[in-house]
């Protein structure tokens, strides 16, 4: 090839570069007139199955003409650091799914809508409303999707003792683990999204993560308090001097250890609403049942309550959050959302799936039952951090490399300086 | 210096031909019997760099500048700036500067000033701090505890896997039957996909099912360790990957300088009584030292900024002992959304290793004068 006609092809080839890039967006365009585009981030939730999400998925496309969703599963782990991504990209999904307290960071950055500016009248007022926490300066910015408190789940072949406290839970569990080849309790000691085991102890020494101010704001750091130290120092003793706890359980986060449950392999579990549906997934067929999280002597039961809400994403355009109102609307009938809720094993948030058959079980009048005294984490901007804080101070106490004292005091020590305190 | 059989050593050899075309003369084996290696004027070059090179004198084997035709003066410099041969080098280079300038350098300069501005928990940069973020973030002991094991995480990982790497090569080199198959077999963890590699190795250091515990349990150790929950065996086993997946490009790298060397040479000191051994660190290492710089650089730079191995075996746990600078800087950005104290520590990342390179590359240039 002459130097001639190699310059002359790399400025074509230079020329046609953006016409290719325009025609493409043109393409884009046009198909984008045909139909409006959106995605949905769509958590894994235990229990939930692949099937469901794209029978959903179909069932939404076919019965639109304008709109093409697409629900992409994400990996709970994952959930926040995608969607941080996301949104600093500009290029957010219209809707996801998350844990109500990651809703203060959003509403901070000025990054999602008031849910019911897109969603029905009618699919509103079928929520329950004391389920519609999610309210920030008097506007809902995030529709309850799940909302269920955490119980404890027993394998009734193993024990029949329901423990009414911590205390006589670990005897309990002491004698599941001496007198059968099973563990007394599972107990995750790695590092997962959420800073369960640890709060279920926590609340039920009756403790607090942070001081209450007058004014209704968080203070100071209280996670070391008296009864948090009890709560890292009773879990320390469950795995450590007792050795109640499964083998490797600080490799195993929530994922990897409730499954030994599953498998009829422990005594007892705290734990949420999936338990049935993930245990009958695992194909084990033991003897379960469910009690209530009990507290610590002289304290009551105060399980922890976890409220998930949907998020509507500014960025992603006001067109693309009408289809996703349209979207909700269409999910959370009774043809579709109390299958979720089942599988999931929550609790309905809908009313009119609520007086169903299936919701009036066992599982679903313990969880009934666990929601009248249960907590939930505080609503603070930041909260991840913290709860990686506090989950470092767990596995440096359940390593040995501190005392529960001494880790909870690091802690709380660098939470406060994390919040200029 | 080819095998000629299509093998991942003729992959390699054309790579490095590639990165040092002249890889005969840094070597020195230019001065053995090796005529090929010898005629300078065989290089492909598309600016007619190789007229102005001439073939060596009988006194000397490096290639000599001709200066008659290296003239300073200005007609010349200007022909060869803006000559058609040179336009059309540009033309050819400019879509890869653009993209290299959109891709690259526009990020990093992002990057540094990031570092010297607040930002909100999505990366938006809002006031000017100066230093402030480096002060903040040099006060911090987490950050020293995790740059310096950041230090001994690729000390150790690049020296192991050069030794490994070199060990490797050696028998490799050596004919026997089933040497391609065993070649193949040994590019396999190098060219699966790191990810996927690493969950494998996931499933081997399950405490419970995994291959490695129950192999140890039945040898007789009864309590082995958690490999992924105890600080010092997840360290070691998120090592001990990183090793494993880097091992077989420094052993093919090793390899493909090896079979560079003549045999003559070999042929001549074993003649001359030399053993293995002498044969080994007098010819093979001095032969193969430029390669072994050029792959432990590059191995240095994948080794300090090696986040999937870390990120799914530990996410840097338990209790932080397994966070490197790379992992942290995601979890500071991704998972607490500080992207001014990551932008620190990314510009940390960027100096030291930009003082690796430069500290390599003097040894290598030094070398070569």
């Amino acid at each position: 090839m002459s130097t001639r006609s190699g310059l002359l092809l790399v400025i074509g080839l230079m020329l046609m570069l953006p016409g290719l890039v325009f025609a493409n967006g043109g393409g884009d365009k046009d198909a984008a007139e045909d139909k409006i585009e959106i995605s949905y981030y769509w958590p894994l939730y235990e229990g939930v199955t692949e099937e469901y999400r794209l029978a959903l998925e179909t069932a939404f496309n076919e019965s639109q003409s304008e709109i093409e969703i697409e629900i992409i599963p994400v990996d709970w782990e994952q959930q926040h650091d995608k969607l941080t991504t996301a949104l600093s990209s500009g290029n957010p999904p219209a809707f996801a799914t998350v844990p109500t307290r990651w809703l203060l960071e959003f509403v901070a950055l000025d990054a999602v809508e008031p849910v019911d500016k897109y969603v029905s009248p009618a699919t509103m007022d079928n929520i329950a409303d004391g389920l519609k926490v999610a309210v920030v300066n008097g506007e809902l910015m995030g529709l309850p999707v799940a909302a269920g408190a955490r119980i404890m789940a027993y394998n009734a072949d193993l024990t029949t003792t329901v423990p009414s406290t911590f205390e006589e839970l670990r005897e309990a569990a002491i004698e599941v683990a001496g007198s059968t080849d099973a563990y007394g309790l599972i107990m995750p000691g790695k590092k997962h999204a959420e800073l369960s085991d640890f709060v279920y102890y926590f609340y039920g020494a009756g403790g607090d993560f942070f001081e209450t101010n007058a004014d209704g704001s968080y203070g100071k750091c209280t996670v070391n308090s008296p009864a948090g130290v009890k709560a890292l120092s009773f879990m320390v003793q469950m795995a450590t001097e007792d050795e109640v706890v499964q083998d490797g359980y600080m490799s195993m986060d929530r994922k990897g250890s409730q499954p030994v449950f599953y498998a009829g392999k422990a005594g007892y579990v705290l734990i949420g609403a999936w338990v049935e549906s993930a245990a009958a997934d695992s194909g084990e067929d033991f003897n379960m049942k469910y009690a209530q999280i009990p507290g610590f002597e002289g304290h009551g039961s105060a399980p922890l309550v976890v409220t998930d809400s949907i998020a509507f994403f500014s960025d992603a355009g006001e067109e693309e959050l009408q289809a996703a109102g349209k979207f909700i609307d269409f999910w959370y009938q009774d043809e579709w959302k109390p299958q979720w809720d089942e599988l999931v094993g929550f609790p309905p948030v809908t009313v009119s799936a609520a007086k169903l058959p299936q919701f009036q079980t066992p599982l679903y009048q313990a969880l009934n039952e666990a929601a009248v005294n249960a907590k939930g984490w505080p609503l603070m901007d930041g909260f991840a951090e913290i709860s990686d804080t506090i989950w470092d101070a767990n596995e440096k106490a359940l390593l040995g490399m501190m005392t529960p004292q001494e880790a909870l005091d690091e802690a709380a020590a660098k939470i406060d300086d994390l919040r200029g305190m | 210096m080819s095998t000629g059989d299509g093998s991942p050593v003729d992959f390699i050899n054309g790579f490095l031909s590639l990165v040092i075309p002249d890889r005969s003369r840094m070597c020195g084996w230019d001065k053995m019997s090796n005529s090929r290696a010898r005629n300078w004027t065989n290089f492909p070059s598309i600016t007619g760099l190789h007229s102005m090179i001439r073939k060596p004198s009988n006194h000397s084997d490096k290639p000599v500048m001709d200066r008659r035709r290296f003239t300073v003066g200005s007609t010349s410099l200007l022909k060869k700036t803006f000559g058609r041969e040179s336009l059309l080098a540009y033309a050819l280079l400019t879509p890869a500067i653009t993209l290299i300038v959109l891709f690259m350098f526009s990020p990093i300069a992002e990057v540094f000033s990031m570092s010297f501005h607040d930002t909100d928990r999505l990366g938006r940069m809002k006031e000017l701090v100066y230093f402030q973020n480096y002060i903040n973030r040099f006060q911090s002991r987490e950050f020293w505890q995790v740059t310096i094991r950041s230090f001994v995480w690729t000390a150790i990982g690049v020296t192991t896997k050069t030794l490994f790497g070199l060990v490797i090569a050696l028998l490799l080199n050596v004919e026997f039957k089933g040497r391609k198959i065993a070649r193949l077999l040994f590019i396999i963890p190098w060219a699966s996909a790191a990810p996927i590699s690493t969950l494998l190795w996931k499933w081997v250091y399950h405490h419970e099912f995994g291959l490695l515990n129950h192999t140890l349990r039945s040898i007789g150790l009864a309590d082995p360790p958690v490999w992924l929950g105890e600080p010092i065996p997840a360290f070691i086993a998120c090592l001990w990957v990183d090793i494993w997946i880097g091992i077989p490009f420094m052993a093919l790298v090793f390899l493909a300088g090896m079979q560079s060397i003549s045999r003559d040479l070999y042929d001549a000191a074993y003649i001359d009584g030399a053993k293995f051994r002498q044969g080994f660190f007098r010819i093979t290492l001095p032969g193969i030292r430029h390669m072994i710089l050029i792959a432990s650089l590059l191995s240095s730079l994948w080794t300090f900024n090696d986040f999937i191995v870390i990120y799914i075996l530990t996410r840097g746990g338990p209790a932080g002992s397994t966070d490197i600078l790379i992992s942290g800087v995601y979890k500071t950005a991704f998972e607490w959304g500080k992207f001014d104290l990551a932008a620190v520590m990314s510009v940390v990342t960027f100096v030291i290793l930009s003082i690796v390179s430069v500290v390599y590359a003097r040894a290598y240039f030094k070398k070569e004068d």
